[in-house]
């Protein structure tokens, strides 16, 4: 174990969807309460890629009562890691794992009686699929409406995991896909249902209303792009939902976002974290927490997309810009707060006071 | 089987204003209480209003589908809020002087605030909450706003009840029932989950069930009851059944489950029907009963057609239709065959004799009047643990 990972073996690899990998992991006996999860909760990773290290953060899409982890990569365009996890990983290879973490989860109890609403979009459905598993096997009287968006249905992550569960869960599990880029076909067996469009105001004003809770204690979890949780959590308080009750993640993909600003070329960056502050100049188009990396003093740092949190910093001088910053409250970002690995400089010099490590 | 010595309330209980208020406050006013069927309240705006002890709720649905409750009562100077029932309202306005509300209870608009209320933070005038849960398709409401969840209260009761979906069950009109017995709620009850008087009060009109093989307990303050049909009725049942079999009602299930939920629900899940019996105390000696009664769905033409030959089936195979003979239907309750009408005479009766100097109760029977007595005791215990000693 170094800096906070172990090392855990790959047992299985296979592929829901000809884009994506399912990776199953072995939980060493040790182990066992190290990587104790609640569902919804995300497993940091680390590689080495020619050199360098890279960390990224997938959903755990398995219940809690296995003895694996199991992880699903879409590949993405361009993406470095999600492309050498398709590619390259194999059964028998090790993988550098930290305990799971992250702020959207559920707890299960097989007295609760509740209505759980699920909104998923591509590999956002990963941590709704733990959820969705562990509520049907933990509690008999709760049920779950999930309404899932996907391009095409062949991208559809779970398809007949799904169907399967729908089947032996009967009422308990309703699940309703979205298609944004429907394909027509020809087959005469085509007699599979969806709603077309993208998930947005329209549909989730559809959904709840055509979809009424069984028991009167609901819970909304929305996993997908940060637009998307935007539109939805809007949605959904604009009808009367009470604010406690709506939980999401963002899966932002970092590699999606097109950058509308032109950032400073070579920007002095003074980084104040413990004892010494460290500066570094930030080459063109750079991140902040890339420029630290690369000096070997980066803060800490996890997802690499700016969802997890971990490396916020606070702008005392100069000015950032970030790509995407979903970890953060509004509030926070108006205080001066930013995420390293999203923070492009918009000064020519800036300074940024990170927690001590 | 314990035999414990009668009496177990006094009669006071079943007669005296004072006891009646005890109840409404301690037991009516602490526990969940039925408030109707989901579907009436259908839409976003739609309301019921329901009276829980000393306490009236009113439950709205949202645009979120999601039911709220909250207490009837304007914060400014207690007006009533809202009549009985009411469809697609946008917001809730007092009558007296337009204060205004949300769906969500939160107080939004004063006339005239700026001048006769210029301090007031609207924000501590939302409408106080209540807790409404739906179950089995039944919509309950409790007073307080976080009270323990239904399903905890009613732990165990779910597990024994019929194979009955209620939601897919549909409600004809006419067979809904209102009567106001001039008997105590208690009294009601009582007749409710009584087993010795099935065999006779209802010899001639309960006679398709096998009393003699009935399964009772009770989990909780709850009452659990099943019984099953008798041979004559089941080797015949395509004959004589009056609706549709409910799906999911095997040959090894079939019967009559009867429960009542504490404090006064009765459900009547039969072989081919779903009812609820709400026992609404009213006072000391008067209680409303309301009974709403689903089936299968049917078309009229099936209807008929089904009464019509299980009402000569059952006349030829069943034997008589009414306790006594040689009455007059309408007037008799007795010759009525109608067994509601006989339990609605038999409490009526009862509670005549309870100001008699001399009444008591004599002896109970010692297997078949124990649910009688185990409820008395659930109301006396309930009643102490509540008011905690005092008095």
């Amino acid at each position: 174990m170094s800096g906070g990972f172990h090392s855990l073996e790959v047992i299985g690899k296979d592929f829901p969807i000809k884009e994506a990998s399912t990776i199953r992991m072995a939980i060493p006996p040790e182990l066992k309460s190290v990587f104790r999860f609640s569902p919804g909760q995300h497993l940091p990773f680390r590689f080495f890629l020619a050199g360098e290290e890279l960390r990224r953060t997938y959903s755990i899409v398995n219940s809690p009562d296995k003895e694996y982890l199991e992880v699903t990569v879409k590949r993405v365009k361009g993406g470095r890691i999600s492309n050498h996890i398709n590619d390259n990983l194999q059964v028998g290879h090790k993988v550098e794992v930290m305990p799971p973490q992250g702020r959207f989860f559920i707890r299960t109890a097989s007295d609760n009686y509740k209505s759980y609403f699920l909104f998923g979009a591509g590999s956002g459905i990963t941590p709704l699929y733990s959820m969705l598993q562990t509520i049907l096997r933990d509690e008999p009287y709760s049920n779950v409406t999930l309404l899932y968006g996907n391009r095409d249905k062949s991208q559809i992550l779970f398809l007949k995991q799904l169907e399967a569960l729908v089947e032996e869960h009967g009422k308990r599990l309703k699940v309703i896909h979205s298609l944004s880029e429907p394909r027509s076909t020809w087959s005469m067996s085509w007699t599979w249902k969806y709603r077309t469009g993208m998930i947005d105001n329209h549909a989730v004003t559809w959904f709840i209303h055509n979809h009424p809770p069984v028991s009167q204690q609901t819970g909304y979890y929305i996993c997908g792009p940060g637009g998307m949780n935007k539109s939805v959590a809007e949605t959904l308080l604009e009808l009367g939902v009470p604010k406690e009750m709506i939980h999401f993640e963002s899966f932002g993909g970092g590699g999606e976002v097109t950058l509308d600003f032109e950032p400073v070329a070579d920007a002095q960056l003074e980084a104040v974290m413990g004892r010494n502050p460290v500066q570094v100049s930030i080459p063109k188009g750079w991140t902040v927490l890339r420029a630290l990396k690369e000096a070997g003093n980066p803060p800490p740092y996890s997802c690499e997309s700016g969802v997890c949190g971990s490396c916020v910093g606070k702008v005392v001088a100069g000015k950032a810009k970030m790509k995407n910053c979903m970890a953060l409250e509004e509030s926070e970002v108006e205080a001066g707060y930013v995420l390293a690995c999203q923070s492009l400089p918009a000064s020519p010099s800036l300074k940024i006071e990170f927690e001590s490590a | 089987m314990k035999q414990t010595k009668m009496p177990i309330l006094p009669v006071e209980a079943y007669t005296s204003q004072e006891w009646f208020d005890m109840e409404q406050k301690y037991i009516f006013g602490e526990t969940w209480q039925f408030a109707g069927l989901i579907e009436d309240i259908r839409d976003p705006g739609d309301y019921i209003t329901v009276q829980c002890g000393f306490t009236n709720l009113l439950v709205v649905k949202g645009r979120d589908q999601r039911l709220r409750a909250f207490h009837n009562m304007c914060r400014h100077r207690g007006t009533q809020l809202l009549r009985a029932v009411g469809k697609k309202q946008k917001a809730i306005t007092c009558p007296y002087h337009d204060w205004t509300y949300n769906l969500s209870g939160e107080l939004t608009s004063i006339p005239e605030k700026e001048s006769q209320f210029p301090n007031l933070d609207m924000k501590k005038f939302c409408l106080h909450r209540g807790a409404v849960e739906t179950w089995r398709g039944m919509i309950f409401v409790h007073p307080k706003p976080k009270p323990e969840p239904l399903m905890k209260w009613l732990a165990g009761v779910p597990e024994h009840l019929g194979p009955h979906e209620p939601e897919t069950l549909v409600e004809y009109e006419e067979t809904g029932t209102e009567e106001t017995i001039k008997a105590n709620w208690k009294i009601v009850a009582e007749n409710y989950i009584d087993v010795y008087h099935l065999a006779h009060l209802h010899s001639a009109t309960l006679n398709m069930y096998d009393h003699k093989s009935q399964i009772s307990s009770f989990v909780g303050p709850h009452y659990l009851f099943w019984e099953p049909l008798t041979e004559t009725y089941f080797n015949q049942l395509d004959k004589l059944i009056p609706y549709k079999r409910i799906p999911g009602m095997t040959d090894d299930i079939i019967g009559a489950y009867v429960p009542l939920l504490f404090p006064n629900l009765g459900l009547s899940e039969t072989e081919s029907s779903w009812s609820v019996f709400h026992i609404i105390p009213i006072g000391p000696a008067e209680t409303k009963v309301v009974t709403r009664s689903k089936i299968v769905e049917m078309s009229n033409w099936d209807y008929m057609k089904n009464s019509a030959r299980s009402g000569s089936a059952w006349t030829s195979l069943m034997g008589s239709g009414t306790k006594y003979e040689g009455g007059d239907p309408e007037t008799d309750p007795m010759a009525s065959g109608n067994f509601f009408a006989e339990d609605v005479f038999a409490c009526e009766q009862q509670q005549k004799s309870l100001k008699s100097p001399l009444f008591s109760v004599g002896a109970t029977a010692i297997e078949l009047e124990a649910s009688v007595r185990k409820f008395q005791e659930i109301v006396r215990d309930f009643l102490e643990e509540k008011k905690g000693g005092e008095k």
